[in-house]
């Protein structure tokens, strides 16, 4: 399938790319979440003490932290990657007929790609320092991180074509995902939001993930099988409702671009 | 009949007109709902063409008549706003220069996407690199950022790409003038070869030489609407007496020229006795005649020039050369008439030059010029056919294969 070794084409083109020119090489993967983590664990435990946080109590916080920051960067990464996909590309695309979903599909999976390599090494190192993490629950959790994919599919379909029409949006969304980074169990547990405002986190479509991770891999927290199956039509639709905004917009691309 | 590979019918493209990016917000919004269209401007009209296996079409017209746009659409990469575009064949397109090269990335890397754009599998581009290096000839630089290449460089790896694929249509946009000399020679023979093997070929060009040299049809955009369209000498011609009647409109120069009341100055110049571009048979006679005015009575020289329709001179002769006077018509006008029989001109465009100059044949005074194509179906190289003879036993058979 041409589309598909096309995708796999780019896919390897932005993982490469991103380490080129770096002397690191592809180490910088690992490292920069690392690095991430290391702040954030010192900030959080050591400043702030944040080892209190119910539900990371009798485990410490790190590991707490790494199962919910990983599949945000991956998520956020991915979707601010996609967004600028179409103007990255834009000398491929004014010359080129190009199935162009498989730009944002590529930027969008190299981040998963990438980020899901690092969460399993995280996964391994964290047991290797004799964290309790069941490691036989990887595989399901990784069924997670398709589930996540698909999400941020979805709404980086939505915004690589909207960033077409309105440029601001590629300078907008550094904030909203910062806000939204914030408004999710990434540096928390549900527990310890006010009890009023825990029920909000339902509508938050990210919130699921951490808390799925937390539960597989820690034993930490519970999701019930409603709450998974609300996660994947959440997903779902959100991919559908990517896919029919860029379709409609894709004829016009090249006008705007 | 062979199978029809490009078809459009009534073809229109407009852009929309964006200034701020309020109307941007406003386009997304109508797109999105799928109500009514924002305002546009309109860069293509009713354009319909037909290409069938094995032809060439060359397109021509000014800057800005929609030239890139059509092939934009034949390519894909431009939706129409109206009509409809058909292509049932593997397309290579070359549209301006670079085929959708990324300029961060190396020629090598370039080449595996263009390649896997096209639909190849990584073994097929491994086995086609070799190729497509030699022919770009680029050397060490193919390693390089496409960045650091020169606009001749980007074209001929470009061009190595679309060779070494041998699409079924291969559609280019002014590759030909980039590029120097031997690449542009090296490029119009492996078209000459790929058409010969039963290519297809879309070409938009600006020298009327390439486009009569490698295209049998042609189709001429005039403000986004077909002006002409149909047998490439045909089109090129009305295309060449249209700029010939439009820079004579535009011409203060001549005017002014006149107004300086200079010593001798050209009246008409004619060939074969019209003042518009002629259109001549290959091997024909060409009668060229000027008529001069002068101001004191005196008999000027009169030198007359012939160039390729790109400015490389072919021939030119004087009367003073040649000994011979202009004949004097009345008081303050002469005329000098000459005839070039059987002219040895090869298909292509001309230009004819006449120019007054002095009876001591120093000072150069005016010069008219008319567009001359010469038409025939000459498979010979070059620009004018020289008398020659086969030496040798099988000589009259290879005459015989000549004349047919």
């Amino acid at each position: 399938m041409p589309a598909l070794r096309l995708a796999l084409h780019f896919i390897r083109r932005d993982v490469r790319n991103r380490y080129l020119g770096s002397f690191s090489g592809g180490l910088w993967a690992l490292a920069q979440p690392l690095i991430q983590l290391a702040v954030y664990g010192f900030v959080f435990v050591y400043v702030f003490k944040a080892d209190k946080v119910p539900g990371a109590d009798s485990l410490g916080y790190v590991p707490f932290l790494a199962l919910g920051l990983w599949p945000w960067v991956a998520f956020s990464e991915g979707i601010s990657r996609a967004t600028t996909a179409l103007a990255d590309n834009a000398p491929l695309i004014a010359k080129v007929a190009l199935p162009r979903q498989v730009l944002v599909f590529a930027a969008v999976a190299a981040s998963f790609l990438v980020h899901g390599v690092g969460f399993c090494a995280i996964a391994l190192a964290l047991r290797a320092f004799g964290v309790p993490l069941n490691l036989l629950a990887l595989p399901l959790a990784l069924t997670g991180f398709v589930q996540l994919f698909l999400l941020a599919l979805g709404l980086a379909f939505v915004c690589a074509a909207v960033q077409v029409f309105v440029r601001d949006l590629a300078a907008a969304l550094p904030q909203l995902l910062m806000l939204w980074m914030f408004a999710s169990p990434v540096f928390y547990a549900r527990e310890s939001l006010p009890v009023r405002y825990q029920g909000w986190l339902d509508f938050n479509p990210f919130a699921f993930y951490p808390e799925f991770f937390r539960a597989s891999l820690l034993h930490s927290g519970a999701v019930t099988l409603a709450a998974h199956a609300l996660a994947l039509v959440v997903a779902l639709a959100m991919l559908a409702l990517g896919l029919t905004v860029f379709r409609r917009l894709d004829p016009h691309f090249e006008d705007f671009l | 009949m062979s199978d029809v590979l490009a078809e459009t019918q009534n073809l229109g493209k407009s852009y929309p007109l964006v200034f701020r990016s309020r109307d941007r917000l406003r386009a997304l919004l109508s797109l999105l709902s799928g109500s009514g269209r924002a305002e546009s401007v309109s860069v293509l009209k009713d354009v319909n063409l037909r290409v069938r296996r094995g032809e060439s079409l060359g397109l021509i017209g000014e800057n800005g008549a929609g030239k890139s746009t059509l092939l934009k659409l034949l390519t894909g990469v431009l939706t129409p706003s109206s009509g409809s575009v058909r292509v049932n064949a593997r397309v290579g397109a070359l549209l301006e220069l670079g085929a959708g090269f990324h300029p961060e990335y190396s020629g090598r890397d370039n080449i595996a996407l263009a390649a896997a754009l096209y639909g190849l599998d990584s073994a097929e581009t491994r086995a086609k690199l070799p190729q497509i290096i030699e022919f770009a000839d680029i050397g060490r630089y193919i390693d390089e950022p496409v960045k650091h290449y020169s606009s001749g460089m980007v074209v001929r790896l470009g061009f190595a790409v679309v060779a070494a694929l041998r699409p079924d249509l291969l559609i280019t946009d002014e590759v030909l003038a980039v590029g120097d000399e031997a690449f542009q020679k090296k490029c119009v023979r492996w078209i000459e070869d790929y058409l010969s093997g039963g290519g297809t070929l879309i070409l938009v060009s600006h020298s009327m030489y390439h486009i009569q040299k490698l295209c049998r049809q042609a189709l001429w955009l005039k403000h986004g609407e077909v002006a002409a369209s149909g047998d490439v000498y045909a089109v090129t011609q009305a295309y060449l007496a249209y700029q010939e009647s439009k820079s004579a409109a535009a011409a203060p120069d001549r005017a002014s020229l006149l107004g300086q009341n200079l010593e001798f100055h050209l009246l008409d110049l004619s060939l074969n006795g019209t003042t518009t571009p002629l259109a001549l048979m290959q091997r024909t006679d060409l009668r060229v005649r000027a008529r001069v005015h002068s101001r004191e009575g005196r008999a000027p020289v009169v030198m007359f020039g012939i160039v390729r329709a790109d400015g490389t001179p072919i021939y030119g002769v004087s009367s003073e050369m040649d000994g011979v006077h202009p004949v004097r018509e009345s008081e303050n006008v002469y005329c000098a008439e000459i005839v070039f029989p059987e002219l040895a001109l090869l298909p292509g465009s001309y230009v004819v030059k006449a120019h007054p100059l002095d009876p001591e044949g120093v000072r150069l005074f005016d010069t008219l010029e008319r567009g001359l194509t010469v038409a025939g179906a000459s498979r010979e190289f070059g620009l004018v056919r020289l008398r020659h003879e086969w030496i040798g036993a099988d000589a009259p058979v290879q005459r015989a294969a000549a004349s047919s």
